[in-house]
């Protein structure tokens, strides 16, 4: 059913393009080629920005270099295809290369940088005009025999293909990923997403699309100009795909037909062409998230009378309900898991923590801290405020590197691996749970399969997360979007998130803090039952009451040091333990 | 002419309106920690408008207030209107409304003023001063000085005032200020002000002798950022910074040529991005 309501929209979405024979003023067969090439172009741009919601401000800058390339190697005397694949090859190499470098900065520096980009490009399409034609233009010639009729045909044939390219782009596993990078990179790198792959990859395959769009536009226009590659074009790429609406399916389409057959209808001279998508994209900023298709989509979801219902996400278009896995077909796969096999012999010494110091600055978080944790129990860290257990979360899950000290785990240093290559191993829960709204609980959960169980299939997966769930107690919620769900159990979702796929280490942060009685309850018995299938669990607790009832041994903190460890019911009434939390004592 | 001489002057020259600009855009960053795409359209909605009253029979002093009083609202309204209302939406989201105004107001500005670059007479006239073997425009000795005083004045104005422990407190935590009493809106409301006032002061002095015309605003965003980038986003910082900038900029301009100045800049961008980029991953989401 969902197949057949995405392919009518594709078809309509193809018929639309087709419209030139439709009679509609102005929208000629020229105005749909341009169109449906700045489409393909447009859906690289909603990869990035709409998919990952990455702020790409510099793409034209893609979709013009290379006509520039291609132009450049025909003048040296390349054939014509060898230089549009040369202009293309080098294209997706330069994306590679920027994405790089400015991929693992905060999304503000993303941003300039790649407007930057913009910048640098059409500066130095002007800067030499003996190999770019200068502020005049760049002439393509050998595009003009195939004649309109091919060009259009391969137009919307391109286009085509790279609708199909992101539906298969965004499904799935990796819709629930780039949903997970997109909301949270923290929580995504803890359950095992390598945030900084999953931008590149997604920033390389979007130039491809620009690269192959602005092959089309160079040919076929004839002429490229410094302006191409610049800033206003890449604003007004943004502000077409906002207005068609960022993140669908059919955004680019609407978006870039809807603005190109404006322009010709009107006939509003250049003075106001800025002005326009100025106003168009401030508008769809402010006023509609989804754009055009984000509007239509309520009156197509009513047209079609998509029964299922929920799970419907706000964008609209052809996204079921979550289907749910069947756990039977879980088991036997599970147990393939590597992690699974050290859980399971659990009985030696699982985290060891050697000698571990973090400075921030001139501040100490912590001095030479060591101890270590065994397969099978409860250990407790505890410690006022300040006493630095963040700091040391942060440092056995990988956000932090120690300054001194080694991290091991099984035996084996991870103190230098990254975050998402300890996930597998180590899961771990937040203060304040990190789950993704938009997501059902159970993608929230299959998320972290994902990662640590790639090659199971999807079913399986589902089935794994739904007996994960079975466990906790929230089978009931399985379906639902957790946005709707209250903080109670957003921790224990958190919590069975950071437990499937049986990892040897699991981290949780203040589990008990935001819980009622009878949620207290349901945790302790969680905890135990997480300890007795060989876990190593360690936990970071004020609640010293819940604590006790389920640590067996632990470790106070007081200004980053250790005072105390051992067992935990004795560790608590040692007099410098009492003293650290209550003050002097006589 | 000396033309090492000659590029510490024009260094000078432009970096003390990078100076200006980053200073603005540093305080509403850190009053907003939102930055501002939009910033650099203060200095050409401040520029065009000055030449477009002058060329209406305006009186120039005139001109000169009404131009910095309009560059000052045109960011005072920005926050009012788009951003403070919208303080819950995420960064990202408050970035995409800055740039969304800055290319609408480049369409505006385009509308009203045209395609070619407007100028409007100097202030300050006579013949340029020579020294060492460099021309100095009498403007731009203006403009250097200035921009220091201005620099000098908002650092005491930050460091020294109940308003810069507000500002401060702001950027930490809108809402424990909130909570102790800081008034919030009308910190944000100075912010801005003070933004767009820099803003459009940087243009009163600079287009006399550089022209401005609609599209000149981004770019100035752009060089504005790189130098609080390379500040780390301290106001103090950002004009020794905005300065050390203009300088480079300079000589790059003088011995590899004008065009060679945008992607050279740009590098120093990457750089400054990479070097800061260790403090600040998962924006500032570190503490977890």
């Amino acid at each position: 059913m969902k197949a057949r309501a995405r392919a009518i929209t594709l078809l309509a979405a193809l018929l639309g393009l087709a419209s030139p024979w439709f009679g509609i003023p102005g929208w000629t067969l020229s105005v749909a080629t341009v169109a449906a090439f700045t489409a393909l172009a447009l859906i690289g741009l909603n990869l990035v920005f709409g998919v990952l919601g990455m702020l790409a401000f510099g793409q034209a800058a893609f979709v013009a270099l290379p006509g520039y390339v291609a132009g450049m190697l025909e003048l040296l005397g390349a054939p014509t295809l060898a230089a549009m694949l040369a202009g293309v090859v080098v294209t997706v190499v330069v994306a590679a290369v920027v994405a790089r470098i400015f991929v693992q900065l905060p999304g503000t520096y993303f941003a300039v940088g790649t407007l930057g980009f913009s910048f640098v490009i059409e500066g130095l399409a002007r800067a030499f005009p003996e190999w770019t034609g200068g502020a005049s233009g760049l002439v393509f010639a050998s595009g003009r025999d195939i004649g309109p009729m091919a060009w259009y045909a391969l137009a919307t044939s391109a286009l085509a293909l790279g609708l199909l390219a992101w539906h298969f782009t965004v499904r799935t596993a990796r819709d629930r990923r780039f949903r997970t990078v997109r909301h949270d990179e923290l929580a995504a790198a803890v359950v095992g997403i390598d945030v900084a792959r999953v931008k590149v990859g997604m920033f390389t395959l979007a130039s491809g699309f620009c690269a192959v769009a602005g092959i089309g536009l160079a040919y076929y226009v004839g002429v490229l100009v410094p302006e191409g590659a610049g800033v206003n074009r890449s604003l007004e790429y943004v502000g077409t795909l906002l207005l068609g609406g960022a993140g669908s399916m059919l955004g680019p389409i609407v978006g870039a037909a809807l603005v190109q057959w404006l322009f010709v209808v009107a006939g509003y001279g250049k003075q106001f062409e800025l002005l326009l998508y100025g106003a168009a994209f401030l508008g769809a900023v402010l006023y509609a998230r989804h754009g055009l298709v984000g509007l239509a989509a309520p009156l197509w979801r009513r047209a079609v009378s998509d029964r299922t219902g929920h799970g419907e996400r706000a964008d609209g278009f052809g996204r079921r309900a979550p289907e749910l896995g069947d756990p039977a077909l879980a088991d036997a796969r599970l147990q393939g898991l590597p992690a699974a096999r050290g859980a399971a012999g659990g009985s030696g010494e699982a985290l060891s923590v050697v000698d571990v110091s973090k400075n921030f600055g001139g501040v100490q978080a912590l001095r030479s801290v060591s101890f270590s944790v065994r397969y099978g129990e409860i250990f407790a860290l505890v410690g006022p405020n300040g006493a630095g257990k963040s700091t040391l979360f942060n440092v056995i899950s990988g956000v932090e590197p120690p300054s001194a000290g080694q991290v091991l785990l099984d035996g084996e240093r991870i103190d230098g691996l990254p975050i998402h290559r300890r996930a597998p191993r180590i899961g771990r829960a937040f203060q304040v749970a990190r789950l993704v709204p938009g997501l059902s609980v159970l993608d929230n959960v299959v998320t972290r399969l994902d990662q640590i169980a790639p090659d199971m299939p999807e079913a399986a997966r589902r089935g794994a997360a739904l007996r994960q769930l079975r466990q906790f107690g929230l089978e009931g919620l399985a379906a639902d979007d957790v946005a709707v769900l209250a903080a109670g159990q957003h921790k224990l979702i958190d919590l069975a998130r950071a437990a499937v796929g049986s990892p040897r280490l699991v981290l949780l942060d203040e589990p008990a803090v935001g819980l009622t009685a009878a949620e207290l309850d349901h945790l302790r018995r969680l905890l135990l039952e997480l300890r007795d299938s060989g876990c190593a669990v360690v936990v970071v607790e004020h609640n010293i009451a819940f604590v006790s009832s389920v640590a067996d041994r632990g470790v106070v903190l007081d200004g980053g040091a250790l005072i105390a460890a051992g067992d935990f019911s004795s560790i608590i009434r040692e007099p410098r333990v009492l003293e650290a939390y209550f003050g002097v004592l006589s | 002419m000396n033309l090492f001489t000659q590029s510490i002057y024009s260094g000078l020259t432009s970096g003390a309106v990078y100076a200006l600009l980053a200073m603005g855009l540093v305080i509403a960053f850190r009053t907003t920690r939102v930055v501002n795409l939009a910033h650099g359209e203060s200095y050409a909605v401040g520029g065009l408008s000055i030449a477009l009253l002058q060329q209406a029979g305006v009186p120039m002093l005139l001109a000169l207030v009404a131009g910095i009083v309009l560059g000052m609202v045109f960011l005072w309204g920005m926050d009012r209107v788009l951003l403070r209302p919208r303080a819950s939406w995420p960064v990202p989201s408050l970035i995409l409304i800055t740039l969304g105004l800055a290319f609408l107001t480049r369409g505006v500005l385009l509308v009203a003023a045209g395609v070619d670059p407007l100028s409007f007479p100097r202030l300050v006239a006579g013949p340029p001063l020579r020294w060492a073997g460099g021309i100095l425009p009498r403007q731009a000795l203006v403009l250097i000085g200035v921009s220091i005083v201005a620099a000098i004045a908002v650092a005491v104005f930050l460091g020294r005032t109940r308003f810069g422990r507000q500002l401060r407190a702001t950027a930490e935590h809108p809402d424990a200020a909130q909570l102790m009493g800081v008034n919030v809106n009308a910190t944000r409301a100075v912010a801005f002000l003070l933004a767009g006032g820099l803003g459009a002061l940087a243009a009163a002095l600079l287009v006399p002798l550089v022209p401005v015309d609609f599209q000149t605003g981004l770019g100035m965003t752009l060089r504005g950022f790189i130098a609080a980038a390379l500040a780390g986003m301290v106001p103090g910082a950002a004009v020794f910074c905005g300065f050390i900038l203009g300088l480079f900029e300079a000589f790059v301009t003088s011995y590899g040529g004008a065009l060679a100045s945008d992607p050279v800049v740009f590098v120093v961008l990457i750089v400054a991005a990479l070097w800061r980029s260790r403090s600040i991953r998962f924006e500032g989401r570190a503490r977890a």
